[in-house]
């Protein structure tokens, strides 16, 4: 599909470091002292959709919970290198995880709304801020669910349970409840994969919109998908990066014979 | 062998199980069924016949007894007791022949017992009335004289007497004219009194009894008169309305015979919800340290099966551990610390409300701990994931995801607790629970939960009834009517819980 709407397409070779929201160096992570990542290094455009795609247990989802930090909840865990969020170190020793997961949202594969209200879902991240001020939160979740494309139709239920939305009406409230928080990336682990084609359609419009306001890291093993959303995608095998490159090449003339096999569904 | 095709092997399969199934239904309601019948019969008016006998060692040659079954029946059993008594005995069996009698009354009086007779006069100070029908009115004479004894002793003698305590304290000499005037007023009062006393102590109504002897009843001590073979059948049911209603208000009476168990109804409750109030918290957060916190190796799991374990202990034990711990060693030192100035007699080193609580608390602890993990296991991990992922710490994920998800799981635990708890006899008899409490463990005085006094509880009220005489048929009745309380009480509490748990399971988790 092509993309008509793109402005322009940054060569990755050329990025600068302001142009560079996550910069990833010589990054290796050992879950249950398996080795998962080798060496990573890559550098993720600013305000751009990048796509990582690979086969299953390749390490795209260990790589991209590395941005946020939520490796960390696995209880065998080690990691040597750095990630660069706009420069800083995340894995620097005095690091805030809890703050930094508020710059780098996540969505996960299955929805998961809290069982609360929709506006209180919403809400959640900028409670735990100790946000209490009720014009300010009802301003907020109007504006995170505008962007989220779900404003219209829950405006009239926000007092509702959000375990009584659709999947896709619930996914998106997921992503409501990161963008509320306003964060500087957000990451998003197969997000469609639970869906069905007419609602992933939805979800994948809202991922282009999103490009406005953050820097979107995608994780997707549908290859169509990937081609539609993202400018940038990356693709890895067995811990190791094979190929990176704006989008249009990589899935139309890709340099190594392994992503060819990969995108054209030969292995994987 | 026998060989069987997969067919029957999966009938008698099916069968053998539905018949366990059904076995263990009709037990329960078998169960539930005896205890409400033997329960409610005690709140029915009973009948009463004449029981005559020729017996020479008999002290009344006939006597009046209640009896919850029918004149034949009864007769027969006299029978079938006295052939046994008398079958290796050298004494020819006496002639004992019960019939009904009808115009008898029962009067239960005031302090709990029960007399029977036949109605034979009322006795008033100036008069003698031979008609029943005026019992009412003699009877509020007797109300008047004693709002005016009431009157005397509130308003008069009391002031009075707290002058005169005043006068003493100040020193006042005995031959004071002030200290005289008021002991004259004292004296005129006290002396108006008794004769109010013994006027009311002359209304009298007087009956006569199976042996012709005629006996006298104080108007004042009637409590409730009626005549128990002539009630129609709304009667009686209102008889029994009016007992229900005494037997769950009133203090035992007659050394627990007869009257109502409202301290024990009481000390049940405020037990079991204290005990629920203490559990629920530390129950809750020992599961969450197992779940959440505590490494998943070795000795967790080691703690984990000794909590299960700890289920298993007998409740006696539990009960000598509260006795030995919290009552002589904990008490005592909070004694020693606080109550010194009341030494040696004992204020918390005593068995009493707030142990009991604590030793229940901790008898039912695994219950609460188990089924709280067991709650935590079914909250799914994309939750905490999610909470996570928007910037929450461990305390927050736990505090606002988890424990709302886990909370019937909680509940599960606390309606458990509160089923065993409220059953208990064996520990309670050790820590606190007493067959008769003077007092409340609540009332008006500072600081009105009095933790430290000790209660009467349900269980031990019925394991002490068993103990009673067994041909009171009034006193074994009430065995099972609070027998049928206590089954009430622990359904309704459960009730109440599995209420709360059904709301906070809609609320929480997926329709």
């Amino acid at each position: 599909m092509l993309k008509l709407f793109e402005t322009e397409t940054l060569a990755l070779s050329e990025l600068t470091e302001k142009q560079t929201a996550i910069h990833v160096k010589d990054f290796s992570v050992w879950l249950n002292n398996n080795a998962v990542l080798n060496k990573i290094s890559m550098r993720i455009p600013k305000n751009k959709i990048t796509a990582m795609i690979g086969q299953s247990g390749c390490g795209k989802s260990t790589l991209l919970s590395s941005f946020n930090r939520m490796n960390e909840l696995n209880q065998k865990y080690a990691y040597e290198g750095e990630v660069l969020l706009h420069g800083r170190n995340i894995y620097n020793k005095k690091e805030n995880v809890a703050k930094l997961r508020t710059q780098v949202g996540m969505v996960f594969q299955r929805p998961n709304p809290f069982p609360m209200s929709i506006y209180e879902n919403v809400c959640f991240g900028l409670r735990i801020q100790g946000e209490t001020e009720r014009r300010m939160l009802d301003d907020i979740v109007e504006k995170s669910l505008r962007n989220a494309a779900l404003w219209d139709e829950v405006k009239d239920r926000l007092f509702d349970s959000a375990l009584l939305l659709s999947g896709g009406q619930q996914q998106r409230l997921v992503i409501a409840r990161a963008l509320a928080l306003n964060p500087e990336v957000l990451l998003l682990d197969e997000p469609t994969s639970a869906l069905d084609p007419l609602t992933t359609l939805h979800i994948e419009e809202l991922i282009s919109q999103l490009k406005k306001s953050c820097t979107v890291v995608i994780v997707t093993h549908n290859m169509q998908q990937a081609a539609r959303v993202s400018d940038y995608a990356v693709f890895l095998h067995q811990g190791e990066l094979i190929e990176y490159s704006d989008s249009d090449s990589l899935f139309t003339m890709p340099s190594k014979k392994q992503t060819e096999d990969y995108i054209t569904g030969r292995y994987g | 062998m026998l060989k069987l095709s997969a067919i029957e092997k999966q009938r008698i399969s099916s069968f053998s199980s539905g018949l366990s199934a059904a076995i263990l239904l009709i037990v329960l309601f078998s169960l539930v069924l005896f205890i409400t019948w033997k329960g409610a019969s005690y709140f029915w008016p009973t009948q009463v016949f004449k029981v005559t006998t020729n017996a020479q060692l008999a002290d009344d040659s006939s006597v009046f007894v209640p009896s919850s079954v029918d004149l034949d029946e009864y007769n027969q059993a006299l029978t079938t007791k006295l052939t046994i008594q008398f079958l290796n005995s050298n004494t020819p069996m006496p002639q004992v022949i019960a019939q009904k009698v009808d115009d008898v009354y029962q009067i239960n009086l005031l302090s709990g017992a029960t007399k029977y007779g036949h109605f034979q006069k009322i006795k008033t100070p100036n008069s003698e009335r031979y008609q029943i029908a005026e019992l009412n009115d003699v009877m509020a004479d007797v109300v008047t004289f004693q709002v005016e004894l009431d009157d005397i002793q509130n308003n008069h003698l009391t002031l009075l007497h707290r002058k005169i305590a005043q006068l003493n304290l100040t020193g006042v000499s005995e031959d004071a004219p002030a200290r005289q005037r008021e002991l004259t007023q004292f004296t005129y009062w006290q002396q108006k009194a008794d004769r109010i006393r013994q006027t009311i102590d002359t209304y009298q109504l007087v009956f006569i009894d199976a042996s012709e002897q005629d006996f006298a009843v104080l108007a004042k001590d009637i409590n409730h008169l009626f005549q128990p073979n002539s009630m129609s059948f709304f009667d009686k049911v209102s008889y029994s309305g009016k007992k229900v209603l005494a037997f769950v208000s009133e203090s035992p009476k007659q050394a627990s015979t007869s009257g109502g168990v409202f301290p024990a109804l009481f000390g049940t409750v405020i037990m079991v919800l204290m005990m629920a109030v203490i559990v629920a918290p530390f129950g809750a957060m020992a599961a969450i340290y197992l779940h959440e916190y505590a490494p998943n190796n070795m000795t967790t799991s080691i703690i984990r099966i000794c909590v299960s374990n700890m289920a298993g202990v007998p409740s006696v034990v539990y009960g000598v551990f509260g006795l030995g711990f919290f009552v002589y060693t904990l008490g005592g030192s909070i004694d020693s610390l606080l109550f010194s100035d009341a030494l040696p007699s004992p204020t918390f080193g005593t068995p009493g409300l707030f142990w009991a609580a604590l030793t229940m608390a901790l008898l039912t602890l695994p219950v609460v701990i188990v089924s709280t993990e067991e709650g935590l296991r079914r909250v799914p991990e994309g939750l905490r994931a999610g909470s996570y992922a928007l910037g929450a710490t461990k305390i927050e994920t736990i505090w606002k995801t988890v424990l709302p998800v886990a909370s019937p799981g909680i509940m599960t635990g606390v309606i458990l607790a509160i089923a065993r708890a409220a059953g208990e006899v064996a520990p309670l008899i050790l820590v606190g629970a007493v067959k008769f409490a003077p007092s409340l463990p609540i009332d008006s005085e500072f600081p009105f939960l009095h933790l430290e006094r000790q209660f009467m509880h349900l269980g031990v009220f019925i394991y002490d009834g068993a103990f009673h005489n067994q041909t009171n048929t009034q006193g074994s009745s009430m065995m099972f009517a609070s027998c049928m309380l206590l089954l009430l009480i622990v359904f309704i509490l459960n009730l109440f819980a599995i209420i709360v748990r059904n709301k906070l399971r809609a609320r929480y988790i997926r329709i």
